[in-house]
């Protein structure tokens, strides 16, 4: 067995220990599982069977053993968040703590605070949207922190290190500027571009344009909301995982338009990290950024088989820090999804109707495989997690992300105008109105005419995928003949 | 030398700009009738009110950041100037959604009494007003608002209202003429005010914004038979003051008012065109 080979089946073992251990499946039976599997491989290869070498089912066996490594991090690890947790729930208290995230804002208030000695851990704050905090004040609550219900949105919070939430507690604000400068002088950026989206836009385009450009989801109404989930257009906004991943592709194909390729791809690099920062450099956005950057590297690489192992290693250092997103985090399965689609079913899609690889006005040729591939690759898991997905989803989403890159090239011109001139900005203003008046009727559209598939369950997602994986090998070998 | 990709991306460019000056030069043709707005805001007041020529004055903003939403169906896309705002007193169901319109809009100048507010979210107010560099005027009784022939009186509050420190018989009440056609603004002033309003001024009136969300403290018999409405709207969402009060109702309907209320009709729209009184309403 040779190294990338070693590595790859090592971490995928660690990885499903992780797994076994996240859906709390009890240690000694993953341990008996394990032992049980180990036994079957040497039995396998003692008999010789299949014609398969013998030294590569050895090689197996033993590194099923890092399933078990896996599953005792993810225990280590849990038992030391939860030890450095001091929070005291269902009791009215007094408590200080710092907020270390951006404000959610919108009709409700959330803070993610870090409490202050003698307490210690992560919350969530929930309060009326005045008055305003921002990020890095320190703040004196006095209220009840509750548990997290129901479980899944426990596990949720969990994976971001949040274990308590305070429902409207009386505030206080005792001092500001409490968070590294770098980092709260980078919100205030973003706080003000949005700002500048609002002096020009309505309420529900310029929240839209927020959402594209810089990810930021509150500020949305309930009808929208209710709307773009319809549509199954959600993630352009709301799951910055799975559509950076696409908007990268999307970026890089319409600046291929006018620019050679070296550039187009640097110029994308660019932005990827100045919307990195821009997010707040969160750990969720530098995840989906990552993976973004794979897919880039892949597309202007083109040995697209050589990245097998750069995937699994970045998920690999993902779960070594948090190795709850495995599970829970439904942004880094669904930009993992995506980019697997990306990657490999693209081109099988491509062999298989014969495409040729012209790109068409604004490369709207590439950008189509690009999104039919990822939208594939994470159907059913927009299935299972948001149930709404619908069959016309796919059609919006080409319609909508065709014209998003431009939307938010000129909303990041609108966004740094609106520092000279408000005036100057709203002429700006009127173009970029053009696109979202096109990309929110499409979404208001959609849905109305949406074809809802219920459930499909935990069976139905393995046989999809396994069709999937059946397609891409053949298409594959199709194309060697 | 330019490529053929890039010719067309400016051509495009300078196509949209030719239609967008067009558009403006088209479609932004001045109105010449008053347009009169009561936002259904929630529980909160939230008035517009738009004079000829696309003059826009907002009296208050309600709870929440509604009148956000119910400025844009109002306004067109690119106009993003509103030439006064108003905040009748300084209670959160008046200004709060205040602090996002002027946050998102250019405003002319900030009128109030003068009151400043109790709670800790009219600080994030202040600040607003202060960031943005927008000239706050103070009005009292004896002021008024002019613009061509239309006209605001401010007919309260007077210098002793505006020391006590009753917020909401402090309010700025406000008289507005136009094309003969009399509107009364009364924010939440209670009975006694009243009282004293109708005694003072001549306030036949035709528009009557209710006081106080229809509170049974406010819309005495008396003042409503001196001020003898045609048509009376009452800014109400849900809340537990039981607003709008049985009795406000009854008395309303015995002195022939028309009445309106922006929990069962959405926002209501009044629109004065040769001395008459259209009506719209969203929800019907």
């Amino acid at each position: 067995m040779r190294v990338h080979d070693f590595t790859f089946y090592g971490i995928a073992f660690f990885l499903l220990g992780i797994l076994l251990a996240s859906l709390k499946v009890d240690f000694l039976i993953i341990v008996f599982a394990v032992v049980l599997t180990t036994a079957i491989f040497l039995f396998f290869a003692l008999f010789r069977s299949y014609g398969v070498k013998p030294r590569k089912i050895y090689w197996l066996a033993g590194l099923s053993l890092f399933i078990i490594i896996g599953s005792l991090y993810y225990f280590w690890d849990d038992y030391r968040v939860q030890k450095i947790n001091h929070i005291v729930f269902g009791r009215k208290i007094n408590f200080e703590g710092i907020v270390i995230k951006n404000p959610e804002r919108g009709n409700q208030q959330k803070l993610t605070v870090a409490l202050r000695p003698p307490y210690s851990g992560n919350i969530l704050a929930k309060l009326q949207p005045h008055p305003s905090f921002d990020y890095g004040d320190l703040i004196n609550f006095e209220g009840i922190i509750k548990k997290p219900e129901p479980a899944n949105y426990a596990n949720y919070l969990a994976k971001d290190g949040v274990f308590g939430v305070a429902d409207f507690p009386k505030t206080e604000l005792l001092s500001q500027n409490q968070g590294p400068t770098i980092k709260s002088s980078l919100f205030k950026l973003k706080q003000k571009i949005i700002l500048n989206f609002q002096k020009v836009l309505s309420a529900e385009k310029s929240a839209f344009l927020s959402g594209i450009t810089l990810g930021e989801r509150a500020e949305f109404s309930k009808e929208f909301k209710e709307a773009m989930s319809k549509s199954g257009t959600t993630h352009l906004v709301a799951l910055s995982g799975y559509n950076i991943t696409i908007l990268v592709m999307a970026i890089s194909y319409s600046l291929g338009y006018l620019f050679s390729r070296r550039l187009t791809f640097w110029l994308t690099v660019l932005i990827i990290i100045g919307f990195v920062l821009m997010t707040g450099a969160e750990a969720s956005v530098i995840r989906a950024a990552i993976m973004g950057f794979i897919a880039l590297l892949a597309k202007q690489i083109g040995r697209l088989y050589s990245f097998r192992n750069a995937i699994i290693v970045a998920a690999f250092l993902m779960v070594l820090i948090n190795p709850r997103v495995l599970y829970f985090d439904i942004g880094f399965q669904l930009s993992f999804a995506a980019l697997l689609g990306i990657i490999y079913l693209g081109p099988a899609i491509q062999k298989f109707f014969r495409m040729k690889g012209e790109e068409g006005f604004l490369g709207w040729r590439r950008n189509f495989l690009t999104t039919t591939s990822a939208q594939l690759g994470v159907a059913p898991l927009l299935i299972i997690n948001f149930n709404q997905f619908s069959l016309t989803a796919l059609l919006a989403n080409i319609l909508i992300l065709e014209v998003i890159p431009p939307t938010m090239f000129l909303g990041f011109l609108l966004g740094a105008i609106g520092f000279l001139s408000v005036t100057l900005a709203a002429i700006f203003g009127w173009f970029t109105n053009l696109f979202l008046v096109y990309e929110l009727t499409l979404i208001n559209v959609f849905a109305k005419i949406s074809l809802p598939i219920i459930g499909i369950g935990f069976w139905g997602l393995i046989i999809y995928y396994l069709i999937i994986i059946g397609f891409i090998i053949f298409s594959h070998k199709n194309a060697k003949l | 030398m330019l490529s053929f990709n890039r010719l067309i991306l400016i051509i495009i460019f300078l196509i949209a700009f030719d239609v967008f000056v067009w558009g403006e030069i088209l479609f932004n043709s001045p109105n010449k009738n008053t347009e009169l707005y009561f936002f259904d805001v929630g529980q909160g007041d939230a008035e517009l009110v738009v004079l000829p020529n696309k003059v826009k004055i907002l009296i208050d903003g309600g709870p929440n950041n509604k009148v956000i939403r119910e400025l844009d169906s109002v306004l067109r896309p690119t106009d993003r100037y509103i030439d006064l705002v108003v905040l009748s007193h300084p209670e959160t169901d008046h200004f709060t959604g205040l602090i996002d319109v002027l946050k998102r809009y250019q405003v002319g100048a900030f009128i109030s009494n003068g009151q400043k507010g109790q709670s800790q979210s009219f600080k994030d107010l202040k600040k607003i007003i202060q960031e943005n560099e927008i000239k706050t005027i103070i009005l009292a009784e004896g002021d008024k608002i002019r613009y061509q022939d239309n006209y605001f009186e401010i007919l309260s509050p007077s210098q002793n209202l505006i020391f006590n420190n009753d917020l909401n018989e402090a309010t700025l009440v406000m008289k507005l003429n136009a094309q003969d056609v009399k509107t009364l603004f009364t924010g939440d002033i209670g009975a006694p005010i009243e009282n004293y309003l109708f005694q003072k001024y001549d306030l036949d009136i035709d528009i009557l914004k209710v006081a106080h969300h229809g509170s049974k403290y406010s819309s005495s018999k008396k003042f409503l038979l001196n001020t003898s409405p045609k048509i009376a709207v009452i800014e109400v969402g849900k809340n537990s003051y039981g607003h709008p009060t049985k009795e406000v109702l009854n008395k309303l309907a015995s002195v022939g008012a028309q009445i309106f209320r922006t929990d069962k009709d959405g926002t209501v729209k009044l629109l004065i065109s040769n001395q008459e009184i259209n009506i719209f309403r969203k929800k019907q």
